[in-house]
């Protein structure tokens, strides 16, 4: 398909943004606007994207499209708890600059389409603050570096978004989003040499430095850290909480499986849905973009601690007799492994070394959230653990390999 | 010549002299000035708990004489001047705590703070009015928190049931979330709190969150530090031992009954 | 001569920091930085330390038997740090618990041995003196900016004394709590010397092997739409 204007129009243009052109220096920017638009016939030659010969923009619009269903859904959850709650407490105000979107649709009679309006009202400011705030930075480095501006920001801006509770502030999510670029990515060279996943790195900033707005029981409704109104018999934990608080009892006295597996419970915006997630995961493993070894080898890593667990057992902390199913679905466990775990850049490259990535992540994500009492969700530092692992293991892959060659040559 | 054997001996012997020489010198004539400077920083914690220090006086022994501290014998509740072998005034229950002889361990089901060992004579600083009446009485606790024991004193006040103040000198918790308990808003929470209730069973806790001011119990409860739930139960289960049967309730009756 | 001194004062203080060029004494950069008060006494403590050891291993310098170097030089150095720990422990005692094990730790701090082994071994006990102290002031400032930024934003306070009203006690300011953790004095180091290393490019180390170059100039024949 040819569009001749915008062609014609963005081949004019060109001669001022190319080599001694008057606004050569702001190349990156113009790249990016054409290659937005355009795709190049010509594929990377140099290894750019050094795990993998697929093209990077390929794989980044489909990741970025595979997190649509969470996030509509996600969308529509946090209206659904945020009503709930203002409903509960009486009130029809959420107090801030929220309301002026959020009366536009208005409180009463939450269809689901108010639901969904209310909770975009919190979501997506955030995600453009993310992505703006991004798109600077990758803008800085890009003119500075004379490199390319990288699709890869639309995924790490979305994921960065989803894993955030709905009420965060914006200059929080501008703080940890430019945390998560510039430390997690840029100062290590940049697109496919970032040694961490950078949504995740931005939002263990988020975690370490403002703990006490982005955990606990207040933070997954919107609305409830900012009426500080707490109804009795009210409460805003995630089924996380009560896991760590009384385990197996705790959880299914206040949530059911099928509750927590289709998504209707408090948590990120992106992370309650499993189904969804699932979704997005045949999607993600059809395409070829996410390793089905990662995904198993997490999986089997999960299961098999907490069936050690399980049956270790232990009198004071009732986190040990929570079965793996139910690991599965609460906290960010299925999110962390379909759209974190099997990011091809800060995740191992070989084969087998990918089910011993997925294996860490597994059991360091049980181990962080049973043993360690003061996280209770571990799926992040898994990661981030898993993560710094990688290069090691693929060492240690690689070298192996080459010895049992060696001695296949000797013999 | 450097590396002859007598040369060899005879530096390192030399160095080795005048350096043990210089050391022992700072040691000797620096250690009374230590020795009450961590007398002195322990009183100061009292008298803060108490809530009657006064930072612009400096001398610190001059503000803790109005305090008498006396011994508690655990063995039967009441409270002594004097026990055999012990100094009143350098006497350190925690040290003491872990010293042979001198501790008992605490069963398993009874030790909700995890202090382990309980030191058989206690130490208790009573602040008396001019009447000679009990004024305010200073008590040490410890209890686990999230990464380790807190240390600290609390202060209550002459019905022996409202809390005076609470100081920590010491603890391990993350600076921010548990570290909080150091804040002076939290701390002055504490003030005008009840630890027993009508039936005289410990109710002061900390809850999880701010507490609701029409809450009729609001004399027991402490906000919750936010983002420190294990810390804040610390705290609380730190209160539930140290102000219970096993801890400074028969001691605070007899007390109180003279 | 005044010129030399002045040389050799100053350069270990940016040109050739002992932090941020030579990556020595991050530890106690690390446990110390949390409050200012606390980072000025331990750098206080450093200093004089390094200088004086540097000084009176200059001094016997001649005499002391290569075979035995390294321990003669660890106690001279022990010496030191054991009274420097003694004195703050009887004139600033509220300090010293604070810093607790960290005093002591100045023994096995590189700069100090460092600094005898590459220095004091050699010159004459003015220099060596002056050169103590100037890696001991490059150890300062390094670890007083890494303080002012961890204490003024992770607890709002500079010497304890409040700037920035948080919001836990009223004020507006929201305390960054990565801020007083250590491993934050981590990436503040790391930004530090990219700071410096931007402006002082000799600073700069040999890449170990190259990474490949992003493309600059793209292929520029037309494009199709990206459908």
């Amino acid at each position: 398909m040819k569009l001749p204007i915008l062609r014609n129009f963005i081949d004019n243009q060109k001669p001022l943004f190319v080599g001694q052109g008057k606004y050569s220096k702001w190349f990156p920017i113009f790249d990016a606007i054409e290659n937005f638009i355009f795709s190049s016939k010509s594929k990377t030659a140099n290894p750019i994207h050094v795990r993998d010969s697929i093209d990077i923009q390929r794989v980044m619009v489909i990741v970025w499209l595979s997190t649509f269903p969470v996030m509509f859904f996600g969308m529509y959850n946090i209206g659904d708890y945020g009503l709930n709650y203002l409903n509960t407490i009486g009130a029809s105000n959420t107090g801030d600059w929220h309301h002026l979107l959020i009366s536009i649709v208005g409180y009463e009679n939450p269809t689901v389409f108010s639901k969904f309006w209310f909770g975009a009202v919190y979501f997506v400011p955030i995600y453009f603050v993310a992505f703006t705030v991004g798109i600077f930075w990758e803008i800085v480095f890009a003119v500075i570096r004379k490199h390319e501006i990288n699709e890869g920001l639309f995924v790490s801006s979305v994921l960065f978004a989803l894993t955030c509770p709905p009420d965060l502030p914006l200059w929080q999510a501008a703080l940890g989003m430019t945390f998560g670029i510039v430390i997690g990515k840029e100062i290590f060279g940049g697109t496919g040499k970032n040694f961490l996943n950078p949504a995740l790195t931005g939002r263990a900033f988020l975690y370490f430095a403002y703990p006490s707005q982005i955990s606990g029981d207040r933070v997954w409704i919107a609305g409830l850290s900012d009426q500080n109104i707490v109804p009795e018999g009210y409460s805003g934990a995630t089924p996380l909480a009560y896991a760590a608080e009384s385990g197996t009892n705790g959880l299914e006295a206040n949530f059911s499986w099928s509750d927590a597996f289709f998504g209707f419970i408090p948590g990120s915006v992106g992370e309650t849905s499993v189904l969804l997630i699932a979704v997005s995961a045949i999607i993600l493993l059809m395409t070829r973009v996410a390793s089905y070894r990662i995904i198993l080898g997490t999986l089997i890593g999960m299961i098999l601690m907490t069936s050690i667990l399980n049956i270790v057992g232990s009198d004071t902390n009732p986190m040990f007799n929570v079965p793996w199913y139910w690991h599965l679905v609460i906290g960010s466990f299925a999110f962390g492994l379909v759209f974190m775990a099997t990011e091809p850049v800060s995740g191992s490259g070989t084969n087998a070394g990918r089910w011993i990535y997925g294996g860490v992540i597994g059991v360091t994500v049980i181990l962080i959230r049973v043993i360690n009492p003061a996280f209770p969700e571990g799926m992040m530092l898994a990661i981030l653990f898993a993560n710094l692992l990688a290069p090691v293991i693929d060492h240690l892959v690689v070298n192996s390999n080459i010895k049992k060659r060696e001695r296949a040559l000797a013999s | 010549m450097n590396d002859s054997i007598i040369k060899t001996l005879s530096v390192a012997f030399a160095v080795c002299l005048v350096c043990s020489l210089f050391v022992s010198f700072a040691a000797v004539n620096l250690r009374d000035t230590q020795n009450l400077n961590k007398i002195n920083d322990q009183r100061v914690k009292v008298l803060q708990a108490a809530g009657i220090y006064d930072e612009a006086n400096t001398n610190i022994e001059e503000q803790f004489s109005v305090l008498e501290a006396m011994f508690i014998d655990f063995s039967n509740n009441q409270i002594v001047s004097a026990i055999e072998g012990l100094d009143l005034d350098s006497y350190d229950p925690v040290e003491y705590s872990r010293k042979d002889g001198f501790f008992t361990a605490i069963p398993n089901d009874e030790d909700i703070a995890i202090v382990k060992n309980k030191e058989n004579y206690g130490k208790i600083f009573i602040l008396r009015d001019e009447n000679n009446l009990i004024n305010k009485v200073v008590l040490p606790i410890r209890g686990y928190g999230l990464w380790g024991t807190l240390f600290g004193y609390i202060s209550l006040a002459a019905d022996l049931n409202t809390v005076e103040g609470l100081e920590f000198y010491s603890h391990k918790e993350t600076p921010g979330l548990g570290g909080e308990v150091d804040n002076p808003r939290w701390k002055k929470i504490w003030i005008g709190k009840k630890v027993y209730n009508n039936n005289k069973n410990v109710s002061l806790e900390v809850i999880k969150g701010a507490v609701n001011p029409q809450d009729q119990n609001i004399d027991y409860k402490v906000d919750g530090l936010s983002g420190a739930t294990l810390t804040s139960r610390g705290v609380t289960n730190m209160l539930a031992y140290w102000f219970g049967e096993s801890g400074y309730k028969q001691v605070l009756e007899n007390l109180k009954n003279g | 001569m005044a010129n030399k001194y002045k040389e050799i004062l100053i350069k270990p203080i940016i040109a050739e920091n002992p932090i941020t060029l030579q990556i020595l004494g991050i530890c106690s950069a690390l446990a110390v930085t949390s409050n200012l008060t606390v980072t000025l006494i331990m750098c206080v403590a450093l200093t004089s330390v390094v200088s004086l050891s540097n000084l009176f291993i200059s001094i016997i310098r001649n005499h002391i038997p290569s075979s035995v170097r390294i321990i003669v030089q660890m106690t001279i150095i022990a010496s030191l740090v054991i009274v420097v720990d003694e004195l703050l422990k009887a004139y600033d005692y509220e300090t010293s618990k604070k810093l607790s094990v960290f005093v002591g730790l100045i023994i096995t701090n590189c700069i100090v041995m460092g600094r005898a082994e590459a220095f004091a071994m050699k010159e004459k006990p003015f220099p060596s003196f002056i050169d103590g102290l100037g890696n001991g002031l490059g150890y300062s400032f390094i670890l007083i900016v890494v303080a002012v930024i961890r204490e003024l934003f992770g607890a709002g306070t500079l010497m304890g004394v409040e700037i920035f009203p948080l919001v836990s006690n009223g004020g507006w300011y929201p305390a960054n709590n990565l801020l007083l953790l250590p491993p934050s004095s981590f990436i503040i180091i790391g930004l530090l010397i990219w700071v410096i290393r931007v402006f002082n490019k000799e600073q700069v180390e040999e890449k170990d092997f190259s990474l490949s170059k992003h493309d600059v100039s793209p292929n520029y024949e037309k494009r199709e739409i990206n459908v």
